[in-house]
């Protein structure tokens, strides 16, 4: 309570190898942020290690994915008071300077900030198929939402008024990062885009192969086509 | 009685009683019990009295009377298997926000060591 500082939530996921020196980076370089490292029932020493490296940690007894992860930091964040959320990777591939625009942008009134690799096309742009993947998802969430979105899938990002206790309360299942693009839009949200610059992964391995990636787009593709459908029936 | 009625009525009440048997010991709710002694009841009532299936079968229109019995209970099972699908992803979702709950609690019992430290970096 009278928490005035904004909050960063780390999402990780068997990072034992990355996650310790990505909060020893975020603490070094955004002081001004609380710092919570959301542990998602990782069998490795995630939690210790983020721990042991200064961060608070809250720890879900078994993996519950990447959207209710997220939920996790910002219902804490609603019983701290925390005013504002910057949600970043606990791989270290998000920079501590990016997320302080993005809550610069929170501050200037925008509710959900994300950050885009694509607006300036600078710093890791991640591998061709993952690019053609988004940009196809750009599209089709750009039309959902009547409104030009180039990094659909970008898990950093922002969230201040109304979007805290919103994001709190649901949440996509599974990959929530386009899906709630389009409920943010739908809810009347003001969403804004800033260029941002990402990094490969500091260490450890990435948890999406090439399977994984596909099933992602059949399914995220699916859950937008609800979307459309629910749109249509409430018009 | 043909054996074959007996086979059927035997399997209805040997279904009844274990039925019976988990809701005795509390591990099934009343309204599924109910509804699965209505389904023993059916099987029953069919076993006994053979012409309904004839009957059943003409009223739905259909010439080859047991397509009509496979047609009914596999549309029972489709519709007790949605429901139980429909009930698996809300327990999945209290299960969920449980976890959050457990999770958020946790980081609250912490020491107060850690706050300390981060506050004087701050
Ligand atoms: N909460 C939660 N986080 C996860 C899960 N799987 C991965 N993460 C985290 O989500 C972030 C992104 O995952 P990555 O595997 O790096 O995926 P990516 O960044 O899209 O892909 P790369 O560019 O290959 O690193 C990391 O911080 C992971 O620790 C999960 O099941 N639950
Ligand atoms: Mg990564």
């Amino acid at each position: 309570m009278g928490e005035t500082r904004p909050l960063a939530v780390l999402l990780a996921y068997e990072e034992e190898a990355a996650i310790g020196r990505t909060v020893e980076e975020l603490r070094r370089e955004l002081p001004e942020a609380a710092l919570l490292v959301v542990d998602d029932g990782s069998s490795d020493r995630t939690a210790a290690a983020a721990r042991a490296a200064g961060a608070r940690v809250a720890r879900h007894p078994f993996n519950l994915g990447v959207a209710a992860a997220e939920a996790t930091g910002l219902r804490y964040a609603l019983r701290h008071g925390h005013p504002a959320v910057v949600r970043m990777d606990g791989d270290g591939q998000h920079d501590p300077k990016s997320a302080r625009e993005l809550l610069g942008a929170v501050e200037r009134g925008a509710e959900l900030a994300v950050g885009s690799r694509f607006l300036e096309r600078e710093g890791f742009q991640s591998s061709a198929a993952r690019r053609a993947g988004n940009a196809l998802l750009a599209r089709i969430v750009s039309s959902l939402c009547g409104q030009s979105v180039t990094d659909p899938t970008s898990g950093l990002r922002a969230f201040g008024g109304r979007a805290i206790p919103f994001f709190a309360e649901r949440f996509p299942h599974d990959y929530p990062e386009p899906e709630s693009l389009v409920w943010a839009h739908r809810a009347g949200l003001c969403v804004e885009e800033i260029p941002v610059q990402m990094r490969p992964r500091l260490a450890g391995r990435s948890s999406l192969t090439p399977w994984k990636s596909g099933y992602y787009m059949v399914k995220v593709t699916l859950a937008l086509g609800l979307e459309l459908a629910r749109g249509r029936s409430r018009a | 009685m043909t054996r074959s009625s007996l086979l059927v009525l035997a399997f209805a009440l040997a279904f009844a009683v274990a039925i019976l048997a988990s809701a005795r010991r509390h591990r099934t709710e009343e309204r599924h019990t109910l509804a699965w002694l209505l389904v023993c009841a059916a099987i029953a009532a069919l076993a006994i009295w053979r012409p309904a299936i004839d009957l059943l079968a003409r009223a739905m229109g259909i010439y080859y009377a047991p397509s009509a019995l496979f047609f009914l209970s596999l549309a029972a099972v489709l519709w007790i298997v949605f429901r139980l699908s429909l009930d698996v992803a809300r327990q999945k979702e209290q299960l969920r926000t449980l976890a959050q709950e457990v999770a958020i609690l946790t980081v609250e019992r912490e020491p107060a060591a850690t706050f300390e430290h981060e506050r004087e970096s701050a």
